[in-house]
Protein backbone atom coordinates (compact mmCIF):
# COMPACT_ATOMS: atom_id res chain seq x y z
CA UNK A 1 0.00 0.00 0.00
CA UNK A 2 1.71 3.37 -1.27
CA UNK A 3 0.41 6.70 -0.04
CA UNK A 4 -0.21 7.62 -3.74
CA UNK A 5 -3.19 5.31 -3.67
CA UNK A 6 -5.00 7.68 -1.66
CA UNK A 7 -7.98 9.64 -3.45
CA UNK A 8 -6.51 13.26 -3.75
CA UNK A 9 -8.80 14.65 -1.35
CA UNK A 10 -7.53 12.34 1.53
CA UNK A 11 -3.77 13.01 0.37
CA UNK A 12 -4.30 16.60 0.54
CA UNK A 13 -5.26 16.72 3.91
CA UNK A 14 -1.48 14.39 4.75
CA UNK A 15 0.84 16.13 3.29
CA UNK A 16 3.76 14.34 4.77
CA UNK A 17 6.42 12.62 3.58
CA UNK A 18 6.38 8.93 4.09
CA UNK A 19 9.46 7.25 6.09
CA UNK A 20 10.47 3.54 6.40
CA UNK A 21 12.26 1.78 9.28
CA UNK A 22 13.24 -1.99 9.88
CA UNK A 23 12.00 -2.74 13.23
CA UNK A 24 12.15 -6.43 14.52
CA UNK A 25 11.87 -7.45 10.52
CA UNK A 26 9.21 -5.34 9.73
CA UNK A 27 8.95 -2.39 7.61
CA UNK A 28 7.25 0.01 9.67
CA UNK A 29 6.14 3.51 8.41
CA UNK A 30 6.34 7.06 9.91
CA UNK A 31 6.26 10.43 9.52
CA UNK A 32 8.75 13.06 11.30
CA UNK A 33 8.28 16.53 10.64
CA UNK A 34 9.66 19.72 12.61
CA UNK A 35 12.49 20.19 15.04
CA UNK A 36 12.23 20.33 18.80
CA UNK A 37 11.38 18.49 21.63
CA UNK A 38 9.91 15.16 20.48
CA UNK A 39 6.04 14.02 20.59
CA UNK A 40 5.24 10.52 19.33
CA UNK A 41 1.66 10.09 18.43
CA UNK A 42 0.10 6.21 18.86
CA UNK A 43 -2.85 5.38 17.19
CA UNK A 44 -4.83 1.86 17.38
CA UNK A 45 -7.30 -0.69 16.06
CA UNK A 46 -7.87 -0.11 12.82
CA UNK A 47 -6.46 3.28 11.68
CA UNK A 48 -3.63 4.94 11.42
CA UNK A 49 -0.95 7.84 11.46
CA UNK A 50 -4.12 9.89 9.24
CA UNK A 51 -6.19 10.11 12.64
CA UNK A 52 -3.80 12.46 13.72
CA UNK A 53 -4.06 14.51 11.06
CA UNK A 54 -5.46 17.81 12.71
CA UNK A 55 -3.41 17.14 15.71
CA UNK A 56 0.04 17.43 13.95
CA UNK A 57 -0.38 21.36 12.22
CA UNK A 58 -0.69 22.89 15.50
CA UNK A 59 2.05 20.74 17.58
CA UNK A 60 4.78 21.97 14.50
CA UNK A 61 3.63 24.96 14.96
CA UNK A 62 4.00 25.12 18.48
CA UNK A 63 7.80 23.87 17.36
CA UNK A 64 8.22 20.13 18.06
CA UNK A 65 9.23 17.61 16.40
CA UNK A 66 6.22 15.02 15.72
CA UNK A 67 6.86 11.51 14.95
CA UNK A 68 3.69 9.30 14.28
CA UNK A 69 4.29 5.67 13.19
CA UNK A 70 1.47 3.16 11.50
CA UNK A 71 1.64 0.08 13.80
CA UNK A 72 2.80 -2.80 12.16
CA UNK A 73 -0.59 -4.24 10.47
CA UNK A 74 -2.07 -0.98 9.68
CA UNK A 75 -1.68 2.19 7.61
CA UNK A 76 1.51 1.96 5.06
CA UNK A 77 3.68 -0.01 7.60
CA UNK A 78 3.78 -3.60 6.30
CA UNK A 79 0.99 -6.07 6.86
CA UNK A 80 1.71 -9.68 7.95
CA UNK A 81 -0.31 -11.93 6.94
CA UNK A 82 -0.11 -14.69 9.66
CA UNK A 83 -1.74 -14.24 12.59
CA UNK A 84 1.18 -15.26 14.98
CA UNK A 85 2.99 -11.78 13.97
CA UNK A 86 1.07 -10.11 16.31
CA UNK A 87 1.49 -9.70 19.93
CA UNK A 88 0.92 -7.48 22.44
CA UNK A 89 4.90 -7.61 23.47
CA UNK A 90 5.59 -7.59 19.87
CA UNK A 91 3.80 -4.03 19.27
CA UNK A 92 6.04 -2.78 22.00
CA UNK A 93 8.78 -4.19 21.19
CA UNK A 94 8.27 -2.57 17.56
CA UNK A 95 8.05 0.75 19.14
CA UNK A 96 10.81 0.57 21.01
CA UNK A 97 12.81 -0.14 17.70
CA UNK A 98 11.34 2.80 16.26
CA UNK A 99 12.65 4.22 19.28
CA UNK A 100 15.62 3.14 19.23
CA UNK A 101 16.23 4.10 15.45
CA UNK A 102 15.40 7.47 15.73
CA UNK A 103 17.35 7.84 19.02
CA UNK A 104 15.03 9.63 20.47
CA UNK A 105 14.45 10.63 24.22
CA UNK A 106 12.31 13.50 26.33
CA UNK A 107 9.75 12.18 24.35
CA UNK A 108 5.78 13.04 25.27
CA UNK A 109 3.66 9.64 24.04
CA UNK A 110 0.43 10.54 23.23
CA UNK A 111 -1.67 6.89 23.50
CA UNK A 112 -4.56 6.02 21.85
CA UNK A 113 -6.75 2.49 22.00
CA UNK A 114 -4.41 -0.18 21.38
CA UNK A 115 -1.24 2.59 20.97
CA UNK A 116 -2.40 2.75 25.10
CA UNK A 117 -1.05 -1.03 26.29
CA UNK A 118 1.74 -0.75 23.21
CA UNK A 119 2.54 2.51 24.01
CA UNK A 120 2.38 2.53 27.65
CA UNK A 121 4.52 -0.87 27.50
CA UNK A 122 7.33 0.83 25.86
CA UNK A 123 7.00 3.67 28.01
CA UNK A 124 7.12 2.19 31.42
CA UNK A 125 10.31 -0.19 30.19
CA UNK A 126 12.09 2.90 28.96
CA UNK A 127 11.49 5.74 31.42
CA UNK A 128 14.43 7.08 31.21
CA UNK A 129 13.36 8.34 27.74
CA UNK A 130 10.01 9.67 28.31
CA UNK A 131 9.07 13.40 29.39
CA UNK A 132 5.17 13.23 29.17
CA UNK A 133 2.67 10.74 28.94
CA UNK A 134 -0.78 11.82 27.36
CA UNK A 135 -3.89 9.24 27.92
CA UNK A 136 -6.65 9.18 25.22
CA UNK A 137 -9.92 6.82 25.29
CA UNK A 138 -7.67 3.28 25.97
CA UNK A 139 -7.13 1.07 29.22
CA UNK A 140 -4.10 -0.77 31.01
CA UNK A 141 -5.29 -3.04 33.58
CA UNK A 142 -5.96 -7.18 33.00
CA UNK A 143 -9.97 -6.91 33.22
CA UNK A 144 -11.83 -6.70 30.17
CA UNK A 145 -11.77 -3.11 29.23
CA UNK A 146 -15.76 -2.14 29.29
CA UNK A 147 -18.60 -3.64 29.98
CA UNK A 148 -19.29 -3.56 25.80
CA UNK A 149 -16.44 -5.88 25.53
CA UNK A 150 -17.61 -8.84 27.27
CA UNK A 151 -21.09 -8.91 25.18
CA UNK A 152 -22.20 -11.30 22.51
CA UNK A 153 -23.90 -8.68 20.25
CA UNK A 154 -22.19 -7.06 18.84
CA UNK A 155 -18.43 -7.49 19.84
CA UNK A 156 -17.40 -11.12 20.57
CA UNK A 157 -19.77 -12.49 17.83
CA UNK A 158 -18.31 -9.58 15.14
CA UNK A 159 -14.86 -11.42 15.88
CA UNK A 160 -15.72 -14.76 16.33
CA UNK A 161 -13.89 -17.81 14.79
CA UNK A 162 -15.02 -17.22 10.97
CA UNK A 163 -17.11 -14.80 11.42
CA UNK A 164 -14.04 -12.27 12.78
CA UNK A 165 -12.15 -13.39 9.05
CA UNK A 166 -15.74 -12.69 7.32
CA UNK A 167 -16.84 -9.48 8.85
CA UNK A 168 -13.73 -7.79 9.24
CA UNK A 169 -11.77 -9.39 6.80
CA UNK A 170 -13.88 -9.80 3.55
CA UNK A 171 -16.26 -6.67 4.53
CA UNK A 172 -13.88 -4.65 6.28
CA UNK A 173 -16.44 -3.57 8.82
CA UNK A 174 -14.65 -1.94 11.39
CA UNK A 175 -12.32 0.21 9.25
CA UNK A 176 -15.05 1.48 7.82
CA UNK A 177 -18.57 1.90 9.63
CA UNK A 178 -16.99 0.79 12.68
CA UNK A 179 -14.83 3.76 12.80
CA UNK A 180 -18.38 5.85 11.72
CA UNK A 181 -20.00 4.85 14.28
CA UNK A 182 -17.35 5.38 17.02
CA UNK A 183 -17.20 9.46 15.77
CA UNK A 184 -19.74 12.48 16.63
CA UNK A 185 -19.63 14.04 13.34
CA UNK A 186 -20.63 11.01 11.30
CA UNK A 187 -21.32 12.96 8.38
CA UNK A 188 -18.50 15.17 8.29
CA UNK A 189 -16.23 11.61 8.80
CA UNK A 190 -17.83 10.17 5.85
CA UNK A 191 -17.10 12.47 3.55
CA UNK A 192 -13.44 14.10 4.90
CA UNK A 193 -12.02 10.61 6.34
CA UNK A 194 -13.55 7.10 6.26
CA UNK A 195 -12.09 6.36 2.53
CA UNK A 196 -8.24 6.93 4.69
CA UNK A 197 -9.01 3.89 6.79
CA UNK A 198 -10.94 1.67 4.29
CA UNK A 199 -8.03 2.40 1.30
CA UNK A 200 -4.85 1.09 3.55
CA UNK A 201 -6.70 -1.84 4.27
CA UNK A 202 -7.41 -3.04 0.29
CA UNK A 203 -7.67 -6.71 0.56
CA UNK A 204 -8.95 -9.43 3.12
CA UNK A 205 -5.68 -10.23 4.13
CA UNK A 206 -4.52 -6.73 4.84
CA UNK A 207 -7.41 -6.79 7.59
CA UNK A 208 -5.72 -9.22 9.48
CA UNK A 209 -4.89 -7.11 12.66
CA UNK A 210 -8.49 -5.39 13.03
CA UNK A 211 -9.93 -8.70 13.73
CA UNK A 212 -6.63 -10.15 15.66
CA UNK A 213 -6.46 -7.45 18.62
CA UNK A 214 -9.91 -8.00 19.57
CA UNK A 215 -8.84 -11.31 21.00
CA UNK A 216 -6.24 -9.95 22.41
CA UNK A 217 -8.32 -8.05 24.88
CA UNK A 218 -8.34 -10.22 28.14
CA UNK A 219 -11.85 -11.29 29.01
CA UNK A 220 -10.64 -13.71 31.66
CA UNK A 221 -7.35 -15.21 33.13
CA UNK A 222 -6.70 -17.09 30.04
CA UNK A 223 -6.23 -14.56 28.19
CA UNK A 224 -2.80 -14.54 26.13
CA UNK A 225 -1.83 -11.31 27.40
CA UNK A 226 -2.75 -11.03 30.69
CA UNK A 227 0.77 -10.67 32.74
CA UNK A 228 1.64 -7.91 30.42
CA UNK A 229 -1.58 -6.27 31.42
CA UNK A 230 -0.93 -7.17 35.51
CA UNK A 231 2.31 -5.36 34.69
CA UNK A 232 1.06 -2.56 33.36
CA UNK A 233 -1.27 -1.83 35.80
CA UNK A 234 1.48 -2.31 38.40
CA UNK A 235 3.86 -0.18 36.83
CA UNK A 236 1.83 2.65 35.56
CA UNK A 237 0.47 2.81 39.24
CA UNK A 238 4.01 3.75 40.50
CA UNK A 239 4.73 5.75 37.38
CA UNK A 240 5.87 9.64 38.50
CA UNK A 241 5.63 10.59 34.82
CA UNK A 242 3.77 13.57 34.26
CA UNK A 243 0.72 12.45 32.54
CA UNK A 244 -2.45 14.24 31.37
CA UNK A 245 -5.66 12.12 30.52
CA UNK A 246 -7.99 13.30 27.64
CA UNK A 247 -11.22 11.86 26.81
CA UNK A 248 -14.09 11.87 24.84
CA UNK A 249 -17.05 13.37 26.58
CA UNK A 250 -19.72 11.16 24.27
CA UNK A 251 -17.67 7.85 24.31
CA UNK A 252 -20.00 5.19 25.42
CA UNK A 253 -17.82 2.41 25.33
CA UNK A 254 -14.63 3.51 27.49
CA UNK A 255 -16.98 6.11 28.77
CA UNK A 256 -15.03 8.67 30.83
CA UNK A 257 -16.60 7.96 34.34
CA UNK A 258 -15.44 4.56 34.25
CA UNK A 259 -12.37 4.70 32.61
CA UNK A 260 -10.49 8.54 32.53
CA UNK A 261 -11.67 7.77 36.17
CA UNK A 262 -9.78 4.71 36.58
CA UNK A 263 -6.75 6.29 34.78
CA UNK A 264 -6.74 9.34 37.26
CA UNK A 265 -6.63 6.87 40.32
CA UNK A 266 -3.91 5.29 38.93
CA UNK A 267 -1.81 8.30 38.21
CA UNK A 268 -3.51 10.84 40.75
CA UNK A 269 -0.80 13.39 40.00
CA UNK A 270 -1.90 13.15 36.12
CA UNK A 271 -3.51 16.65 34.91
CA UNK A 272 -7.08 16.37 33.66
CA UNK A 273 -9.06 14.25 32.56
CA UNK A 274 -10.11 17.43 30.24
CA UNK A 275 -13.06 16.04 28.03
CA UNK A 276 -13.53 16.70 24.67
CA UNK A 277 -16.23 16.10 22.23
CA UNK A 278 -15.42 12.86 20.51
CA UNK A 279 -16.66 9.45 21.16
CA UNK A 280 -13.77 6.16 21.15
CA UNK A 281 -11.33 8.00 18.21
CA UNK A 282 -11.88 11.27 19.63
CA UNK A 283 -9.23 12.59 17.33
CA UNK A 284 -11.64 12.89 14.06
CA UNK A 285 -13.85 15.27 16.35
CA UNK A 286 -11.65 17.31 18.46
CA UNK A 287 -7.76 17.06 17.01
CA UNK A 288 -7.21 20.54 17.23
CA UNK A 289 -8.22 21.10 20.95
CA UNK A 290 -6.28 17.80 21.45
CA UNK A 291 -3.14 19.19 20.05
CA UNK A 292 -3.95 22.69 22.28
CA UNK A 293 -4.31 20.87 25.93
CA UNK A 294 -0.89 18.65 24.97
CA UNK A 295 1.03 21.46 23.64
CA UNK A 296 0.00 23.38 27.38
CA UNK A 297 0.55 20.50 29.17
CA UNK A 298 4.21 20.09 27.66
CA UNK A 299 4.74 23.47 28.49
CA UNK A 300 4.45 22.92 31.85
CA UNK A 301 6.51 20.11 31.98
CA UNK A 302 10.27 21.20 31.01
CA UNK A 303 12.65 18.80 28.69
CA UNK A 304 14.58 16.28 31.84
CA UNK B 1 -33.07 -23.50 13.56
CA UNK B 2 -33.23 -25.78 10.64
CA UNK B 3 -30.35 -24.70 8.26
CA UNK B 4 -30.31 -24.93 4.57
CA UNK B 5 -26.58 -26.10 5.51
CA UNK B 6 -25.80 -29.76 4.69
CA UNK B 7 -22.75 -31.65 5.97
CA UNK B 8 -22.14 -34.35 2.78
CA UNK B 9 -19.94 -36.66 2.03
CA UNK B 10 -17.02 -36.02 -0.44
CA UNK B 11 -18.23 -35.31 -3.82
CA UNK B 12 -16.67 -35.95 -6.87
CA UNK B 13 -14.18 -33.48 -7.61
CA UNK B 14 -13.51 -34.14 -11.61
CA UNK B 15 -13.05 -30.59 -13.20
CA UNK B 16 -13.20 -29.16 -10.28
CA UNK B 17 -10.89 -26.72 -8.70
CA UNK B 18 -11.09 -25.57 -5.06
CA UNK B 19 -11.67 -21.94 -5.09
CA UNK B 20 -9.88 -20.35 -1.49
CA UNK B 21 -12.26 -18.11 0.59
CA UNK B 22 -11.62 -17.22 4.23
CA UNK B 23 -8.87 -18.73 6.88
CA UNK B 24 -9.17 -18.87 10.50
CA UNK B 25 -6.53 -19.26 12.53
CA UNK B 26 -7.92 -19.58 15.80
CA UNK B 27 -10.52 -22.27 15.90
CA UNK B 28 -10.46 -21.93 19.90
CA UNK B 29 -10.16 -18.80 20.72
CA UNK B 30 -13.34 -19.61 21.71
CA UNK B 31 -13.42 -23.29 22.77
CA UNK B 32 -16.79 -24.03 22.45
CA UNK B 33 -16.35 -23.10 18.32
CA UNK B 34 -13.66 -26.09 18.54
CA UNK B 35 -15.71 -28.34 19.78
CA UNK B 36 -18.28 -27.81 17.23
CA UNK B 37 -16.48 -28.71 14.46
CA UNK B 38 -14.98 -31.35 16.58
CA UNK B 39 -18.05 -32.65 17.28
CA UNK B 40 -19.50 -32.07 13.45
CA UNK B 41 -16.99 -33.54 11.26
CA UNK B 42 -15.64 -36.26 13.68
CA UNK B 43 -12.51 -34.60 13.92
CA UNK B 44 -11.06 -35.96 17.66
CA UNK B 45 -11.22 -39.79 15.25
CA UNK B 46 -10.07 -38.57 12.03
CA UNK B 47 -7.87 -36.06 12.48
CA UNK B 48 -6.07 -34.28 9.42
CA UNK B 49 -7.01 -37.57 7.21
CA UNK B 50 -10.14 -35.77 4.87
CA UNK B 51 -11.66 -32.48 4.70
CA UNK B 52 -15.04 -31.85 5.77
CA UNK B 53 -17.63 -30.75 3.27
CA UNK B 54 -21.13 -28.81 3.09
CA UNK B 55 -23.57 -28.35 0.34
CA UNK B 56 -25.18 -24.70 0.66
CA UNK B 57 -28.45 -23.33 -0.57
CA UNK B 58 -27.06 -22.05 -3.52
CA UNK B 59 -26.18 -25.49 -4.41
CA UNK B 60 -22.30 -25.28 -4.33
CA UNK B 61 -19.92 -27.45 -2.21
CA UNK B 62 -17.59 -25.83 0.25
CA UNK B 63 -14.72 -27.60 1.67
CA UNK B 64 -13.45 -27.27 5.22
CA UNK B 65 -9.80 -27.93 5.12
CA UNK B 66 -9.27 -28.37 8.75
CA UNK B 67 -5.31 -27.31 10.18
CA UNK B 68 -3.21 -28.72 13.05
CA UNK B 69 -0.29 -26.65 15.13
CA UNK B 70 2.03 -27.85 17.45
CA UNK B 71 1.20 -26.90 21.26
CA UNK B 72 -2.31 -26.71 20.16
CA UNK B 73 -5.65 -28.67 20.49
CA UNK B 74 -6.56 -29.79 17.17
CA UNK B 75 -8.29 -28.19 14.93
CA UNK B 76 -6.23 -25.05 15.16
CA UNK B 77 -7.59 -23.32 12.57
CA UNK B 78 -10.23 -24.34 9.43
CA UNK B 79 -9.82 -22.99 5.58
CA UNK B 80 -12.89 -22.53 3.63
CA UNK B 81 -13.09 -23.00 -0.18
CA UNK B 82 -15.41 -23.42 -2.23
CA UNK B 83 -15.67 -26.10 -5.11
CA UNK B 84 -16.31 -24.94 -8.62
CA UNK B 85 -16.07 -25.10 -12.19
CA UNK B 86 -12.11 -25.56 -12.59
CA UNK B 87 -11.54 -22.87 -15.11
CA UNK B 88 -14.22 -20.69 -14.53
CA UNK B 89 -15.01 -17.34 -12.25
CA UNK B 90 -17.79 -18.00 -9.47
CA UNK B 91 -20.54 -15.32 -8.49
CA UNK B 92 -18.91 -13.35 -5.56
CA UNK B 93 -22.66 -12.49 -4.38
CA UNK B 94 -23.76 -15.91 -4.24
CA UNK B 95 -20.59 -17.20 -2.33
CA UNK B 96 -20.54 -14.37 0.08
CA UNK B 97 -24.46 -15.37 0.71
CA UNK B 98 -23.75 -19.16 0.95
CA UNK B 99 -20.76 -17.85 3.26
CA UNK B 100 -23.03 -16.20 5.20
CA UNK B 101 -25.69 -18.96 5.55
CA UNK B 102 -22.21 -21.13 6.84
CA UNK B 103 -21.56 -18.17 9.83
CA UNK B 104 -25.60 -18.89 11.01
CA UNK B 105 -25.20 -22.65 10.76
CA UNK B 106 -22.15 -23.01 13.06
CA UNK B 107 -23.13 -20.33 15.52
CA UNK B 108 -26.70 -22.45 15.79
CA UNK B 109 -24.55 -25.35 16.34
CA UNK B 110 -22.54 -23.67 18.68
CA UNK B 111 -25.28 -22.76 20.43
CA UNK B 112 -25.93 -20.56 23.91
CA UNK B 113 -24.28 -17.46 24.72
CA UNK B 114 -24.06 -17.26 21.21
CA UNK B 115 -26.84 -16.57 19.19
CA UNK B 116 -27.83 -16.51 14.84
CA UNK B 117 -30.50 -13.72 16.38
CA UNK B 118 -27.41 -11.62 17.24
CA UNK B 119 -25.38 -12.96 14.51
CA UNK B 120 -27.88 -11.61 12.10
CA UNK B 121 -28.40 -8.58 14.51
CA UNK B 122 -24.43 -7.85 14.05
CA UNK B 123 -24.42 -8.14 10.20
CA UNK B 124 -27.71 -5.80 9.98
CA UNK B 125 -25.60 -3.14 12.12
CA UNK B 126 -22.57 -3.52 9.77
CA UNK B 127 -24.74 -3.81 6.27
CA UNK B 128 -23.60 -7.27 5.30
CA UNK B 129 -25.50 -7.56 1.55
CA UNK B 130 -25.95 -10.74 2.41
CA UNK B 131 -27.86 -9.94 5.65
CA UNK B 132 -31.77 -9.53 5.20
CA UNK B 133 -32.98 -5.94 6.29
Amino acid sequence: MLLCHLPAHLREQWPYAPKYARVNGWRMHYIDEGEGEPVVLLHGNPTWGFLYRDVIPPMLKAGHRVIVPDMIGFGLSEKPVNENAHSLDGHAANLAGLMQHLKLSNITLVCHDWGGPTGLSYALSHQDRIRALVIMSTWAWPDPPAEFHTRIFPWRTMHAPLVGPYLLGRHNVLAGRGVYLSVVDREKFKQRAMGAYETVLPDTASRLLTWTWPRWIPLDNGARAIERFRWLERELSRCKLPAMIIWGREDEVFDHATFATRFKKMLPHAEGPHLVTGRHFLQEDSGPEIASLTIQFVKKHPAR
Amino acid sequence: MTSPIKVIDAPALEGKRRAFLLTEDRIGHYPEFRAFFDRIFDLARIGLSRPGYVAAPSGLVYELCFLGRSGEAFPAGVEISVMIEALEPFDEAMVDADLWEIMRWMIDGVGAPWSVKDLDATGRLYRIPAVKP
